[in-house]
């Protein structure tokens, strides 16, 4: 990062502010114009352009501007898809998908199922993540383990669990081929990963003389984890478990083979109701009512991963929840 | 109470060399004594084990009774931290009260504070607190739970000099009747505090004695070196050799403060270095191929020859197979 001395101007806090609202400012006017002369692919000039100039003018260095074009070249990629699918929505199809019932229970669905997965991930990643922050013979092929779902194709893993736990494997008086279980299970499979390493590292953060300083005035162990390593440690097990969370509201390749639909109860019609994880709901209905119909559910699913993108986003980045400690 | 450890402990870190700890202390009933050594001699982790931090072997014995397999909630210690280590997230006063859901007969946090001149304190957090602060509430935590044995790592070391000074006087007073275990590097806060101190290096004890013992009558030129005096080897010094009546292959030391200037003296010099300190001037004189440092008021020039005078009741001589 460059330090002040390096750039051609020197912002203060307001001035940084006022620069960035004015650049998101004029790239929604651009966009906004070629959109509407059908010219998307202008503003993607536009943006590469935009970035490399801004670069120019607050560096002035050909290096940052190189940096800046190139990286710019990425955000185009990200960032174009997701503004046309949000402007090419219409309005009265997601308005039409927002009340379907139907809609409604996907929605509870790809909220509450990936809830109880990071609860679950919580419950028995936390003294996971406490014995590996701790060290213990035998630890690089116990991380294996944790780390091994984050490189397994999701539908392999859906596969995996139901050649573990569907017939034939282990505990097989618990059916989890199409039940709420074997969506949970295969949520936590995917997910918990996230959970353990987040809060292995806030535990690694602590410093150890805080634990002894805890033994040696009297507390035990568990009074230890309780009152002094534990709550150190708590933004890194929200974060854990909102990232699970997350990571679960996304799934796809595991639910689809492990529980494509699933019962569940459904508090707002008070009774049992079957239906499909969101992100295979998106799938099915783009197979079978086209781009437009599924594109109106995925809007849906989309602001709803958005306000748990802004929870992560807050809880990975602000420091006072915890006054800074952790 | 009295407090003996004879322990012994291995330490590894990821790609570093494994350090040995074997050591024994004792200290009798009130009394203070100073593990004296250099950064990385093991002093820390020796207090850490008889803590009951790390697994050894060996016995750690209160009156007598073994506590090597207690844990360290149940050793009835108290442990002031180099690093302070409050709990950031708990009040000043909660710190200090810390102990006193797990000891029957604790002592009020409000006084304690007081005492140590830090009771408007008692609401704030340890992040928003100065080092010297934070020192002052780390050892009221450690007295309110009324420990048999107070075992201290550096608690002076990350402080400022003025800080330092004013905290050694009121440690000098909370240590005068205590038993307590005090880890430093620091030998003006060693002599100080110690009734006795201990010299380690290399995660073993290489002497243990008085103050008096250890600074005037060093057995090693290691332990001479560290606690300040001169080492002077009478091969390099043949003019000193001649002035002084001892063996042949020997090396001997001597307090800084015991070398004499003057107009005439034992062997001639010359100024090689002058370094003033607070009130006085650390001279470096080289006698033949040996230096000699001493204090003197009145700072001479640098490459004035000088004359000094090695009392011979202050020189103590240190066989050369002592020397490490």
């Amino acid at each position: 990062m460059a330090t002040s001395a390096e750039t051609r101007f020197s912002l203060n806090g307001f001035e940084r502010r006022s620069l960035v609202v004015a650049f998101v400012a004029v790239q929604a006017l651009v966009f906004a114009g070629t959109y509407t002369i059908g010219r998307p692919t202008w503003y993607a000039f536009f943006m590469i352009g935009s970035a490399a100039v801004t670069a120019y003018a607050l560096d002035g260095d050909g290096f940052t501007v190189a940096l800046a074009t190139m990286g710019s070249v990425l955000m185009v990629a990200l960032a174009l898809p997701l503004f046309l699918f949000v402007s090419r929505q219409v309005p009265s199809l997601v308005v039409e998908q927002a009340l379907d019932s139907g809609v409604h229970r996907v929605l509870y669905l790809g909220v509450y199922g990936p809830l109880l997965a990071a609860v679950a991930s919580l419950i028995f990643g936390v003294p996971l993540a406490h014995l590996l922050s701790k060290g213990f013979p035998g630890q690089p092929l116990v991380e294996s383990l944790v780390d091994l779902p984050l490189v397994v194709p999701h539908s392999v893993a859906g596969i995996i669990i139901l050649f573990g736990f569907g017939s034939g494997g282990a505990f097989p008086s618990i059916s989890v081929l199409g039940s709420m279980i074997g969506m949970v299970l295969a949520m936590a499979f995917v997910s918990a990963p996230y959970a353990v390493n987040a809060t292995r590292e806030a535990f690694e953060s602590i410093d150890d003389r805080l634990e002894y300083a805890s033994r040696i005035h009297g507390a035990s162990r568990w009074e230890t984890f309780r009152r002094i390593t534990g709550p150190l440690a708590v933004r890194g097990m929200v974060t854990g478990g909102v990232l699970a969370w997350a990571r679960a509201v996304s799934e796809f390749g595991a639910v689809a083979v492990v529980a494509y639909s699933v019962s569940f109860f459904y508090p707002f019609a008070g009774e049992k109701v079957t239906a499909q994880h969101a992100p295979v709901f998106v799938y099915n209905t783009y197979l079978q009512g086209g781009l437009e119909q599924s594109g109106a559910v995925a809007f849906l699913l989309l602001a709803v991963s958005g306000v748990i993108f802004l929870i992560v986003r807050y809880l990975t980045t602000d420091t006072t929840t915890t006054g800074g400690v952790v | 109470m009295s407090l003996h450890a004879d322990v012994s402990a291995t330490f590894s870190a990821d790609g570093a060399e494994s350090f040995h700890v074997d050591a024994e202390i004792e200290v009798e009933h009130g009394e203070s004594l100073v593990i004296l050594g250099p950064s990385g001699s093991g002093k820390t982790l020796l207090l850490e084990t008889v803590a009951g931090f790390h697994p050894h072997d060996g016995p750690v014995t209160l009156d007598g009774e073994r506590v090597s397999d207690t844990p360290p909630e149940k050793r009835d210690f108290g442990f002031v931290f180099q690093d302070y280590a409050l709990f950031p997230h708990m009040t000043v006063r909660d710190n200090v009260d810390f102990g006193s859901r797990y000891h029957d007969d604790t002592r009020d946090p409000d006084d304690l504070l007081a005492e140590l001149g830090v009771a408007g304190l008692t609401d704030r957090y340890p992040p928003t607190l100065s080092g010297g602060e934070k020192q002052r509430v780390a050892l009221a935590r450690a007295l309110a739970v009324r420990p048999e044995v107070m075992l201290l790592d550096e608690p002076l070391a990350a402080l400022d000099v003025p800080t330092r000074q004013s905290l050694r006087d009121d440690l000098a007073d909370v240590l005068a009747d205590a038993t307590a275990v005090y880890v430093t590097h620091n030998r003006t806060t060693a002599r100080a505090l110690a009734d006795r101190i201990v010299i380690m290096n290399d995660g073993k004890v290489v002497q243990s004695g008085t103050p008096e013992e250890i600074f005037h009558r060093p057995e090693s030129p290691m332990v001479a070196r560290f606690t300040g005096s001169n080492v002077i080897d009478l091969d390099d010094a043949p003019s000193l050799r001649s002035a002084l009546d001892v063996g042949s292959d020997d090396v001997v030391t001597i307090r800084p403060e015991s070398v004499i200037f003057g107009d005439d003296g034992d062997v001639r010099g010359t100024v090689e270095r002058v370094v003033r300190e607070d009130a006085t001037n650390r001279v470096t004189v080289s006698v033949d191929r040996a230096t000699v440092e001493a204090f003197v008021e009145r700072a001479p020039a640098v490459g004035d020859e000088v004359w000094l005078t090695l009392p011979e009741s202050d020189i103590h001589v240190c066989r050369m197979a002592a020397a490490v």
